[in-house]
């Protein structure tokens, strides 16, 4: 399988800190990658680089065969992102966000697409409101169209169900399947074992900035599921990936 | 799959139409922008015989342009870099300069509408009328003066990330422009007769940013009389636009963390 995102040795550091170090992994087409990792681990960095938000110290991400140093605009022309906050103008009607960004990706947007995409996300009632007054349920499903509003290559979610209830998780769930069924390769992060368990293909667990595995989350649990460790933290049982994440992270809070 | 990079033009354009857009939702800090203008040239009706039409006008778009640099493009730029709209339109294939050439676009027509404004409301309030020349030329001075007040609204969105106190330096730093220059020119009217620390004060007021951007206006009002005084305010205005440009810039952050 062809992989779209290419992650080589990716190095962040803030001043003296290193948040990331030397983290390597690959997404392929049709798949959902996970990056899960406790608060402060790095996930947010690494994905910050990849979207080419922040400069990294060492390493390459090369998005559908475009090097994000060296071809920049060509690799972001690939991807599709969805923020951890729903990052619109909340004066705009979500017709009119829709027509920014379908201008700023070069995409044509009749009245009837206009019309059709709406209706695709649910939101035909709404088309007339401003971003701000939809919920938050509707604003991410705004946010997750927009992200594959070009059809790129790859989509990188950032913790894309944080805050919404189980019925809008679940709808959310179904929408990044279908992302993936069009043959997208998908990078998400989020906290949730259960979102992980369900949707992602493979995750990795990077915490101190390093990725300590990355396997499918079946695999992960056959592996580790005789680990003292886990069986230490297992509550239930029977062995979840939550307890091999907690096994392999540490019970710690972080900040 | 084709990766399309799309046209600058095109990207300019949708930014263009989302940034007026929301400019004109936000009629309300519009109004409040142009108010104190209009409140300044009815209220100092009787200023205008005593110290020119000229006067009077320039005051109004100087401090119009003053509120539209400090509070307006500042707060917008602040509460635009908190909710992070920056990041998402970053993560877009565009220049980050379009970005910002769309939001300083929709400043340009907000300096045409004060000074628009000012000329019409010194006009029937106070029969102001300047020559063909004159009108254009303020509309010049007016952009290359509007241009020290952004470039100063960048500094403190440059140097400050909390939205609240970027809100709250901006008022301040704003209330200081105004009373010192109000200072400045009514000692102007008094042709600076009073004690020596009086006149000096008002001597740096008027090569202060706002002083000079006054000049300029006033200067600008009556091509005629455009003198050597006039050019050195030319010359200061720009000097202090690149300097706050530079630091402006160079300090700022697209997002609060």
């Amino acid at each position: 399988m062809d992989s779209i995102l290419k992650v080589s040795g990716l190095s962040v550091q803030y001043g003296s800190f290193m948040a990331v170090k030397d983290v390597s992994f690959d997404v392929r087409a049709g798949e959902i990658f996970g990056l899960l990792g406790p608060n402060g681990a790095g996930k947010t960095s690494t994905l910050s680089a990849v979207e080419g938000l922040i400069k990294f110290s060492a390493g390459t991400v090369v998005v559908d065969g475009f090097d994000t140093k060296q071809k920049p605009r060509y690799a972001r022309a690939a991807m599709g992102v969805q923020l951890q906050s729903t990052s619109f103008q909340p004066e705009l009607k979500v017709s009119e966000i829709l027509e920014l960004y379908a201008g700023i990706y070069g995409v044509s947007l009749t009245e009837e697409k206009l019309k059709a995409i709406l209706s695709e996300i649910k939101l035909e009632e709404s088309g007339a409101k401003r971003f701000g007054q939809l919920s938050g349920g509707q604003q991410q499903r705004v946010s997750l169209f927009i992200s594959t509003i070009h059809n790129p290559r790859l989509v990188l979610l950032d913790e894309p169900t944080t805050g919404l209830d189980p019925q809008a998780r679940r709808q959310l769930w179904e929408r990044i399947e279908a992302i993936r069924e069009k043959g997208h390769a998908v990078l998400l992060t989020t906290h949730s074992m259960e979102e992980a368990e369900s949707v992602c293909d493979r995750i990795a667990i990077i915490d101190h900035g390093r990725v300590l595995v990355v396997d499918t989350p079946q695999a992960l649990i056959e592996k580790h599921k005789n680990d003292p460790e886990v069986i230490a933290v297992s509550r239930r049982g029977k062995v979840t990936l939550e307890d091999v994440f907690i096994a392999l992270t540490g019970k710690a809070v972080r900040a | 799959m084709e990766t399309i990079i799309p046209k600058t033009s095109t990207v300019l354009a949708a930014l263009l139409k989302a940034d007026f857009t929301t400019q004109w939702r936000n009629r309300r800090s519009v109004v409040l922008v142009l108010l104190v203008p209009v409140i300044i040239i009815i209220s100092w009706k009787p200023l205008a015989g005593l110290a020119g039409g000229t006067f009077v006008l320039s005051n109004g778009i100087g401090i119009g342009l003053t509120a539209l640099g400090l509070m307006g493009y500042s707060n917008s730029i602040a509460r635009d870099r908190d909710k992070g709209i920056f990041q998402r339109l970053r993560v877009a294939p565009l220049p980050s300069w379009a970005i910002m050439a769309s939001r300083l676009l929709v400043q340009l027509l907000m300096m045409v509408l004060i000074t628009t404004v000012v000329f019409v409301i010194g006009h029937t309030t106070d029969g102001i009328t300047l020559t063909p020349a004159g009108y254009v030329l303020t509309y010049f001075t007016a952009f290359i003066g509007g241009a020290v007040y952004l470039c100063l609204g960048q500094v403190i969105v440059g140097l400050i990330k909390n939205p609240e106190t970027v809100n709250s330096t901006s008022r301040l730093v704003y209330i200081a422009f105004i009373m010192s220059g109000m200072f400045g020119a009514i000692v102007g009217i008094k042709n600076g007769g009073s004690g020596d620390l009086v006149h000096q004060i008002a001597e740096i007021i008027q090569w202060s940013p706002y002083g000079t951007v006054n000049k300029i206006l006033a200067a600008g009002m009556l091509p005629g009389g455009w003198n050597m005084d006039a050019n050195y305010a030319l010359l200061a205005t720009i000097g202090y636009t690149l300097v706050f440009a530079v630091i402006g810039i160079k300090n700022f952050k697209w997002d609060t963390k």
